[in-house]
C-alpha cells in the first residue's frame, strides 16, 4: 500500500512539471531540452531553506517555485530577444540546463556532487493532488485569458500573432516563467518526497522525459501530457521494468511518437472535447 | 608551460574536431542537428574495442573495423529514424528530437546489455611521447591531431572535386532543386551519413584510446557539439577550426582559471554563439523570407 | 476625423535590398484618408514588400513611412497594429488549429487591460471580460458572414471564406488604415464580386482606409481609386482607374493590350 502511495505521488509530481512545460511546449510551440534544471532549482531552493534555515514548508516550496522562475530569465531573455530558430533554442536552454547541473554540483551549500541528503519529508498525497489540482486550474485559466490565447497565437503563427498585436518576447518570456514555476514547485515536492536530491537527478535525460511526456500526450492539450506522464511513472513500475531498461523505451518510444504520430495522443484536442465531439457527431450537428 | 598548455589543448581539439565533422556533415546537407551522433561515436569505439581485443586486430584494421561499423550504424539510423521524417518535410525541430530519441535509446541499450563498465583499449600507442618545442605531447594525440587535419582535408577534397562531392554541395543549397536534378537523394543521403559514421567510427576509436571506453562517452552534452556550433555547423573546415579552438580555449581555463569551471564555460560558449553568432565562425547564413 | 493636414499614410523615397537586388527602389505615394487605394504591378514588383516594411516585419534600407503625420519607420509590427494598421496576407496566414471565434478573440484580447491575477485565479471580473470579448468577436464573424462557423476550427474552412476570416481578425484590431494583400487570389468572378462588395462595407460600417495589392483587375478597377503602379520596386504611374487605364507605360509593363479589356 505504501508503495502504491508512492507510485502514485511521484506520478502527481511529475504531472506537475509536465504540466508546466506543456504550457511551454505544447502550447506555446517553442521545445525545450532543459526543464529538468527548473526541477532542480526548485529542488535545491526549497531544500535549502527547509534544511539550513527551517522555513515552513509552503514558503520554501514558494520561493523554490519563484527561484526557478527567474532562473529561467537568465537563459529567456537572451535567447528569446534573439528570436532563434526552434531548435537552436531547445540546444541553448540544454546548455543552460546542463551548465546549472555543474554549478549545482560545485556548490558547497548543495554538498556537491553527493547530493542533499535527510531532507525532512514534507510532502504527503494530499498535498501533491491539492497542489496538482490548483495547477491544471490555473493552467487551464491561463490558456484562456489575454496570455494564454497570445501563446497559442504565437504556436500557431508568430507573424500573424504580431499582426494581431500579440508582444512576441514579452509573452514567450512569461510562458517561459509560467513553465519553470511550475517546474520549481514540481522540485520542491520532489525533494521533500524523496528526502534526497542529487545534480545528477536534475539532467539531460530528465529533461527528455519530460519533453517525451508533452509530445506524447499531444501538444495543445492537458489532459493528454497529464496522461502519459502518470503512464510513463506509473506503467514501469507495475511492470517491474528496471530502471535502466526504462531510458531505452523512453527513447525508443519518443523516436516511433516522431516517426509515427508526432501529434501523439490527444493531437491538439482534450479528453473533454472528444468527448463533445461524439455526443454532436451522433446528433449530427457539425458545421 | 604556456606552450604546453597550447599543445595539449591542440591534441584534444584533434580528436573534437573528428567529432564535430559528423555533426557538422549531416547538419550541411539536412539542415538539422544530428544528436545521435555522440551515441554512433561511443558504438563506433565499442566495434573497435571487440575487434582490438576479442580478435586481437592492429590498430590499422581495428581503425577499418570501427570506421565500417559506424558507417553502417549511422546509416541505419537514417534509415529508421530519419528518412520518414525527411520524406514529409517535418521541421528539423522533429528530427532533432528523433535524434535525440536515438541517443537516449542507444546509449542505455549499450549500458543495460554490455554494462556501464570502463573498458582500455590494448597499448596501440604505447606510452611513447614526442618532444616539442621543449613541450611534451603523446604520440596519440600527435597522431589524433595528424589524422584530423589530413581526414578533414581529403573531406574537403572529395566535397569539391568528385562527383558525389558536387551532388553534396547542391544538396546542400536545395535538396528539392537536387532531386528535381535527376540525384538519387537517398543514396546521396546514405553516402552523407556513411561519411558521417565513418569519422564517427575513427574518433571513436582515438577517444577510446586516450581516455576509455563507457556507454556515455559519446553523450550530447560532449563538447564535439559545442565544437561543431563555434566553428560553423555545416561547415568542415569549421569543424576543423571549431574543434581545435574549443580544444585550446578548454585547457586554458582549466590550467589558468578552474576545471570546474571549464564545463560551465564551454556551455557559456555555445549559448553565446547561439544566440549571437548562430553560423559559428565558418557557417553558411540562411534568412527566412515572410 | 478627417484631417485636413495632409494624407492618412505616406510611404517616402522607400527603398529595401536583399543582397543586391532591389526590391523597392525609392517608392514614394501617399494615401487619403477614406479612400480605397490600389496598388497593381506584375509579379516581383516589390509590392507585398512594401507591406511588409510598413508593417514592421522587414526594416528598409533607406525612406520613411508615415502614419497620422507620424514616423513609424522601422516599429515593431504589433507597435504598428497598435497606432492602427492592419493587414491580411497573401498566403493566408490563420491560427489554423484554433476556432474562427479564437482567431478573432486574439486580437480583441490584446487590445484589452486584463489583470494577471485575476485572470490565473478565473476571478468573476476577468469571467465577465472574456464573456464580453466573445460576443464582440461573434459580432464581428456576423458582419462579414461568418457567424455559423464560430466554432469551426479555422483551416477546415472553405478558401473564400479563410479569405473573409482573415479580414475579420484584421478589423478586430480596430484599424484606421487596412492593408488587404490579394484578398481576392483564388476566388471566382462571382466570388470577386462579392469580395467588392464587402470591402465597400467594411470602409462605410468601420470606416477604415483601404490599401489593396491585386491583380484581378475587375476588382482593382471597379473600386479602388486612386490606383498606383509598381514595377521593379518603384513607382510607375499614379491615377484613376482610367488614367492607369490609358498610360502606355502602365500598358506594356503589366496591362497589355488585349480585346477590349475592361
Amino acid at each position: 500500500m505504501d508503495y502504491l502511495l508512492s507510485i502514485v505521488v511521484l506520478a502527481c509530481i511529475n504531472m506537475i512539471a509536465v504540466l508546466g512545460l506543456s504550457v511551454f511546449t505544447g502550447f506555446t510551440g517553442l521545445f525545450s531540452f532543459g526543464h529538468a534544471a527548473f526541477v532542480g532549482v526548485g529542488a535545491y531552493a526549497s531544500s535549502v531553506l527547509t534544511y539550513y534555515y527551517s522555513v515552513p514548508f509552503p514558503l520554501a516550496l514558494a520561493v523554490g517555485a519563484a527561484a526557478a522562475g527567474a532562473v529561467s530569465l537568465v537563459i529567456g531573455i537572451p535567447t528569446l530577444r534573439a528570436k532563434l530558430r526552434s531548435d537552436y533554442f531547445a540546444i541553448a536552454i540544454l546548455g543552460f540546463g546542463e551548465a546549472l547541473r555543474v554549478i549545482l554540483e560545485n556548490l558547497d551549500i548543495t554538498n556537491g556532487a553527493r547530493g542533499l541528503p535527510g531532507i525532512d519529508s514534507f510532502t504527503t498525497l494530499p498535498i501533491v493532488l491539492l497542489c496538482l489540482a490548483v495547477g491544471v486550474i490555473v493552467a487551464r485559466n491561463f490558456l484562456r485569458s489575454r496570455w494564454g490565447v497570445a501563446c497559442v497565437a504565437i504556436r500557431e503563427d508568430p507573424v500573424a500573432a504580431e499582426m494581431s498585436g500579440v508582444r512576441l518576447f514579452r509573452t514567450r518570456l512569461l510562458s517561459l516563467v509560467v513553465s519553470a514555476v511550475y517546474c520549481g514547485l514540481s522540485g520542491g515536492l520532489l525533494a521533500h518526497f524523496l528526502s534526497f536530491i542529487q545534480p545528477v537527478m536534475f539532467t539531460l535525460i530528465q529533461s527528455t522525459q519530460l519533453l517525451a511526456a508533452v509530445i506524447a500526450g499531444g501538444m495543445g492539450s492537458i489532459t493528454g501530457p497529464l496522461i502519459a506522464s502518470f503512464v510513463f511513472i506509473a506503467l514501469p513500475e507495475a511492470l517491474r521494468v528496471a530502471q535502466i531498461w526504462r531510458l531505452v523505451a523512453y527513447g525508443l518510444l519518443l523516436v516511433l511518437i516522431m516517426v509515427y504520430r508526432p501529434q501523439g495522443l490527444m493531437g491538439y484536442s482534450e479528453l473533454s472535447s472528444l468527448w463533445k465531439k461524439r455526443t454532436t457527431e451522433t446528433t449530427g450537428t457539425r458545421p | 608551460m604556456l606552450l604546453q598548455t597550447l599543445i595539449t589543448g591542440l591534441s584534444i581539439g584533434g580528436i573534437y574536431a573528428l567529432m564535430a565533422v559528423g555533426y557538422s556533415l549531416v547538419f550541411s546537407v539536412l539542415n538539422f542537428s544530428n544528436f545521435a551522433h555522440g551515441a554512433v561515436i561511443m558504438l563506433g569505439a565499442y566495434v573497435g574495442l571487440a575487434l582490438a581485443t576479442k580478435l586481437n586486430l592492429g590498430f590499422g584494421l581495428v581503425l577499418a573495423g570501427s570506421v565500417a561499423g559506424a558507417g553502417i550504424i549511422a546509416v541505419l539510423n537514417e534509415k529508421l529514424a530519419y528518412s520518414s521524417l525527411r520524406r514529409r518535410k517535418a521541421p528539423s525541430l522533429y528530427l532533432m528530437i528523433s535524434a535525440m530519441g536515438c541517443a537516449v535509446f542507444l546509449e542505455n541499450l549499450v549500458y543495460a546489455t554490455i554494462g556501464s563498465r570502463f573498458y582500455a583499449f590494448p597499448e596501440f600507442f604505447g606510452r611513447q611521447v614526442v618532444t616539442l618545442w621543449g613541450s611534451s605531447v603523446s604520440l596519440l594525440d600527435v597522431g589524433a591531431f595528424l589524422f584530423a587535419l589530413l581526414a578533414i582535408l581529403g573531406l574537403h577534397l572529395f566535397i569539391g572535386r568528385t562527383r558525389t562531392g558536387i551532388a553534396i554541395r547542391a544538396g546542400v543549397c536545395d535538396m528539392t532543386m537536387c532531386s528535381l536534378m535527376g540525384v538519387d537523394l537517398d543514396r546521396l543521403i546514405a553516402i552523407v551519413f556513411l561519411l558521417a559514421g565513418a569519422f564517427a567510427g575513427v574518433a571513436g576509436v582515438f577517444l577510446g584510446i586516450k581516455y576509455l571506453v563507457y556507454p556515455t562517452m559519446g553523450w550530447v552534452t560532449n563538447k564535439a557539439y559545442i565544437a561543431a556550433v563555434i566553428g560553423g555547423l555545416g561547415s568542415l573546415p569549421g569543424a576543423l577550426a571549431g574543434g581545435l579552438i574549443l580544444g585550446m580555449v578548454e585547457t586554458f581555463v582549466s590550467t589558468y582559471v578552474s576545471s570546474v569551471l571549464r564545463d560551465v564555460f564551454s556551455f557559456t560558449l555555445l549559448i553565446a554563439f547561439l544566440v549571437w553568432r548562430p553560423n559559428g565562425l565558418m557557417g553558411i547564413d540562411g534568412e527566412d523570407k515572410v | 476625423m478627417t484631417s485636413s493636414t495632409g494624407p492618412l499614410f505616406s510611404v517616402q523615397g522607400l527603398t529595401k535590398h536583399f543582397d543586391g537586388i532591389r526590391a523597392v527602389d525609392s517608392f514614394s505615394f501617399d494615401v487619403a484618408e477614406g479612400s480605397i487605394t490600389g496598388i497593381i504591378g506584375p509579379n516581383g514588383a516589390g509590392k507585398t514588400t512594401v507591406f511588409n516594411i510598413v508593417t514592421g516585419l522587414y526594416r528598409p534600407t533607406a525612406g520613411s513611412v508615415l502614419f497620422r503625420g507620424e514616423t513609424i519607420t522601422g516599429l515593431r509590427p504589433d507597435k504598428v497594429v497598435r497606432k492602427g494598421i492592419a493587414r491580411t496576407f497573401q498566403n493566408i496566414r490563420l491560427f489554423n488549429r484554433r476556432s474562427c471565434l479564437d482567431n478573432v478573440l486574439t486580437p480583441l484580447f490584446q487590445r484589452e487591460k486584463c489583470s494577471f491575477l485575476g485572470s490565473l485565479l478565473g476571478t468573476p471580473g476577468t469571467r465577465c471580460q472574456e464573456r464580453n470579448l466573445r460576443e464582440r468577436a461573434v459580432e464581428l464573424l456576423e458582419v462579414l458572414g461568418l457567424a455559423r462557423f464560430a466554432s469551426t476550427q479555422a483551416d477546415n474552412l472553405p478558401y473564400g471564406f479563410q479569405r473573409k476570416l482573415e479580414i475579420a481578425r484584421a478589423l478586430a484590431t480596430e484599424p484606421s488604415l487596412l492593408l488587404l494583400d490579394e484578398p481576392a487570389a483564388g476566388m471566382n468572378p462571382e466570388e470577386t464580386r462579392g469580395l467588392a462588395d464587402l470591402i465597400a462595407e467594411v470602409r462605410e460600417r468601420f470606416k477604415v482606409t483601404i490599401l489593396l495589392i491585386e491583380h484581378h483587375m475587375d476588382l482593382v478597377m471597379n473600386i479602388c481609386s486612386p490606383i498606383v503602379v509598381m514595377n521593379f520596386g518603384a513607382l510607375l504611374a499614379r491615377g484613376t482607374p482610367d488614367e492607369v487605364r490609358a498610360d502606355p507605360a502602365v500598358v506594356a509593363a503589366y496591362l497589355g493590350k488585349g480585346k477590349g479589356r475592361r
